[in-house]
This record gives structure tokens, sequence and C-alpha cells, in this order.
């Protein structure tokens, strides 16, 4: 039973964070079908560069907001690698998230003082003093612990997934973002209309990525630091989370999107969990997610045919 | 109005396959004027449309609309003035989102999209009003989504919503061609009424020639990137289907074909 509740736990925890970076994927490739790789670099980027600053006691939600912004600035070289440079999609996320390998190993050691083409500590680990969006205002207010369960982590978590959520299916309602469903549905339309198809798709590109990054910046509050190889698998859990979601729950009319993805991420991270409660090594996590996201893709034909799908 | 001037089109440039369909043509469009274009495959009538809207570029000579040159201008960017019909019904509109939301977006057409809500409920009035012209019963559909229209539907809607915004040209291509007699009757009529209630300079290709009679000032035939045939007024009142059709036949018999 013990085991039970906290597995639960974590399968929630880790749900909702992964459920940001699905939710950006729902903007880059649900919306402009834009298959992007380059979350594997940015989800990296974005935890380290928010335990580097608070490693540095700056307010952790300052913190995040710069791990937002880089990871959004990521993504419009994702985008204008594409649009400008007519780069296919696969490539430019290719591209874009091997040169992040560099640019966050760069960071994580220089950001700790080391010495680049030397010593230094690769791994960003979030000291006991530094302060985290769950040591301040307002989660503060909420009790750490009850019942055995950590509370608040649990519920700020969710709290910062549901702001995600609401912010996204608002802008969608906005004429920027209503401009970018066009792009994907029907560029032609969208240049009739006298706009650049093209600069919706950076800006979808750069928002899924800012996505991205928020949920680095959790995962390394989550596990209390950022190492190198936080963004293996990023692509795979950010999709199959997505698909999942809307594959189970997308005949339930008055459910939006968003909140799909959500429920799509948690339930991806279950089955992780159930594996781990049967006792499956967590060395066969990764074949398990990718046995899962093949089921979720076959399972959902009308996704597995799309064009520019991962196949 | 439109006009080009001393045009050339090459393509497949420095292949086998080159072919010229314009060699230094010149072509003009008054303002008001409604010019139907008819003319057989690789005549040149696509490639003309797709030179004015920004979809090719000529090798040389310029484009003016209005008095201004466009020639550099990319696609996006003409729509500013250039409304386009297509002739696939799905090129004109949005599939998954709904009638609504495709004639709001449209509304904003050369304006910003900025982070204000996209659909005004009190525009919507106004949209059915636009939308009852059709005669289709669209404007009692607007939670539709457009891609669950049959192909009559969403190019009525196609044609309502390239008209929503004042432009300078109105380019039709061919926009009846994929539908039913009867759908493409009904578009013809309505692309009509539209015309002359917002006496916009239109040119319209064809491959129907009763339409090419029936409806606007002039009639142009195509042969291999030439203006081979050109009446207007009085002049094309005047001609018959026959005459048409025995100039038609002509050019594709010297053709070989």
């Amino acid at each position: 039973m013990a085991a039970f509740l906290s597995t639960l736990e974590v399968v929630l925890e880790d749900g909702f964070v992964y459920a940001i970076l699905a939710m950006g994927y729902y903007l880059s490739y649900k919306i402009l079908d834009f298959p992007d790789l380059s979350v594997e670099g940015t989800v990296l980027s974005g935890g380290v560069i928010f335990s580097l600053l608070v490693s540095r006691q700056v307010n952790p939600w300052l913190a995040m907001l710069a791990a937002l912004v880089f990871g959004g600035f990521a993504g419009s070289i994702t985008g204008i690698l594409h649009v400008k440079l007519k780069i296919r999609p696969l490539l430019c996320g290719i591209l874009v998230s091997t040169a992040l390998i560099s640019i966050n190993l760069v960071m994580a050691v220089a950001g700790q003082g080391g010495d680049i083409s030397g010593e230094g500590l690769s791994t960003v680990s979030i000291g006991r003093d530094a302060p985290t969006i769950l040591r301040s205002f307002p989660f503060d207010l909420i009790p750490y612990q009850a019942g055995g369960v950590n509370l608040r982590k649990l519920v700020g978590f969710l709290l910062v997934a549901v702001v995600v959520k609401v912010l996204i299916d608002l802008y969608l309602k906005t004429k920027s973002g209503m401009l970018l469903r066009a792009t994907g549905d029907n560029e032609k339309f969208v240049c009739m209309l006298a706009k650049d198809p093209g600069n919706s798709k950076i800006l979808g590109l750069a928002i899924g990525n800012a996505a991205a990054a928020l949920a680095g910046s959790l995962i390394a509050q989550s596990r209390g630091n950022a190492n190198q190889s936080m963004g293996l698998g990023m692509v795979i859990i950010g999709l199959a989370s997505l698909i999942i979601g809307i594959s189970v729950l997308g005949k339930i009319r008055f459910l939006k999107p968003t909140t799909m993805v959500i429920a799509g991420a948690v339930i991806y991270q279950a089955c992780l969990g159930v594996a781990a409660l049967l006792g499956v090594p967590s060395a066969y996590n990764k074949l398990i997610m990718a046995a899962l996201f093949t089921a979720a893709l076959v399972a959902s034909g009308r996704f597995g045919n799309r064009k520019g799908a991962l196949v | 109005m439109i006009r080009l001037e001393k045009v050339t089109k090459r393509f497949n440039q420095g292949t086998p396959d080159e072919t010229e369909v314009f060699s230094c043509f010149d072509f003009s469009v008054n303002s008001g004027e409604f010019v139907s274009v008819i003319g057989s495959n690789g005549s040149g009538k696509t490639t003309l449309l797709n030179l004015i809207c920004g979809s090719l570029f000529p090798d040389s000579g310029k484009i003016y609309l209005n008095g201004a040159d466009i020639t550099p201008l990319p696609e996006y960017k003409r729509a500013k003035k250039i409304s386009r019909v297509f002739q696939d019904p799905k090129a004109g509109t949005c599939p998954h989102m709904t009638i609504l939301e495709n004639m709001a977006l449209a509304d904003h057409k050369n304006k910003r999209f900025g982070l204000g809500i996209c659909v005004n409920k009190k525009r919507t009035a106004f949209y059915r009003e636009l939308l009852s012209v059709c005669g289709m019963g669209l404007e009692n559909r607007m939670e539709t989504p457009v891609g669950s229209l049959s192909g009559g539907q969403r190019q009525a809607l196609a044609l309502v919503i390239a008209n929503m915004c004042e432009s300078e040209l109105l380019i039709l291509d061919e926009h009846t061609a994929a539908l039913d007699p009867k759908s493409s009757e009904t578009i013809m009529g309505l692309t009509d009424r539209i015309v002359r209630e917002k006496k916009i300079t239109t040119l319209m290709v064809t491959h129907n020639l009763n339409h090419a009679l029936r409806y606007g000032h002039r009639l142009v035939m195509f042969h291999e990137g030439q203006n081979v045939f050109d009446r207007s007024g009085e002049e094309k009142e005047k001609t018959s289907l026959d005459e048409i059709l025995n100039i038609f036949n002509g050019i594709s018999i010297e053709k070989g074909c």
C-alpha cells in the first residue's frame, strides 16, 4: 500500500510536469503539424538555467521566466531554420538540439565556475538553501506534507500545469492564436489574409519550446538538480502524452484538448508507474516508453497517418 | 487596374524540358472590368494568375497594380490588395475551424493579429447576412467545422470570405471547375452578384465557355502564351458560342491534338 501511494505520488507529480511539455507539443505538433525534436535540448536548458540562477539566490519565479525565455529563443531558431533557410522540420530539431548539447554543457560548467576545457561539474545541483517555487510565496502557504504525501509539491506542480493550460486556451482564442491554428490548417488561407505563415510557425515553435524549458525547470526542482542526461527521451514523453490524451479522451466533446493532454501525460506516467510496481527495473524505462508510444500511434490511426508524423 | 509589361516566364530552365510560357507578354485589365480568360491546357492562363498573385515570379518584366510596381512583392504582401478563389474548394478555408471562426479570421484581414479575442459575437449578425446571399442555409450553421461542408458550400464560403475585405483585384482561378453543374451555376450567379455589387476589377479563368460568354465585360482567349482573341463590350455581347468553339477547335487542330 505504501509502495502504491508513493508510486501514485510520483506518477501525478511527473504527470503534471510533463503535461506542460506535452501542451507545448500540442501547439507545435498537433496545431502546426511540426514534429519538433528541439525540445530534447530545451528541456535541459530550462533545467540548467533555472538551477544556476536559484543557486545564486535569484527569485525562483524570475529564474523560471528566464528558462522560459531561453526556451522560446531556441524554439524560434528551430522555426527560423525551417522557414527562412527551408530546412526540413525533423532536421531543424536535430540541429538545434545538437547545438544545445554543447550550449547546455558550457552553461552548466562555466556557470559553476568550472573550466570548460578542463575539469568542471556538469550537473547543477539545487542546494537546500536555494529558493525554489515550492519554497516561495504563494506555495509556501500549502502544508508541506499531509498524510505522508508531499502535498505541496503535488498541488504546486498541478497549479503550474493548470495555469499553463488556461494561458494556452486563452491564447488560442486570440487573433494571434487563431492565426496559428489557421497556419496548421491551411497555409494558403493565411497567405490570403495577407499574413506570412512563416511568422506564425516561428511563434508557435517558440511557445512550444518555452513550455518545454518551463517543464525542464520544474523537473530540476523535482529532482533537486539538472544533469546532462535530463533531456533524453523528452520527444517521446511529450508526443506520447499528447497522443495518448487525445486518442483516449478525444471523443469527449466538452473537454478542451489541453485538458486531454494533461490527462494523457498522467496516464503515460501511470503506465511507467505500473511497470515499476511490477518490479521492472528502471533501466527498461526508455524501452517501455518507446513501446507505449508505438501503441499510442497505432491506436490513433488518424494521428499516425498525419503528414509530418514521426514515422 | 492590373498591367503586365514585357513579362517573360520560363519553366525548367536549363533542362531539356525547358518551356517558355510567356515571352515579352503584355496584358492589362482596366479598373472595374470583369475579364474571363479561356484557353487550352498549357496556354498560360493559370501561370498568368500565379504571376499576378505572386505564387510565381517572372524571369523578366514588370507587374503593376493600380500603378504600383508589385513585381518583387511576395504572395502574402500582394494579398493585401488581391483576393483569390482557387479551383480547389479546400484551398480557400480552414477545414478544422468553424464557419464563424473562418469568417472572424477573414474579418481581421489587413489588421494586426494581436492578443485581442478573435471571434466577436457582435459581428455574427453581419456574417449571417453575408452568407444568406448564397441561399445555401450556411447562415444557420455558424458552428459547423468547414471540413464537413460540401464542395459547393465550401466554395461559396470561400467566395464570400475572399470578398469580405475591400480589395483592388479579385482573382478567380477556375473556381467552378471542381463543382457539379448545379453548384457551378449557383457559384457563378453568386460571383456575378458580388462583382456587380462591389464593382471590383475581376480576372476569371474558366474552362466553361458558356460562363465566359455569359458573364463579364471582356473575353480573352490564350494560346501558347499569346492573347489570340480579345473582345469587350458590345462586340463581346455579339459573340456566339459557335464562333468561340470554332476558334478554339481551330487552335487545337492546328496544334495537332
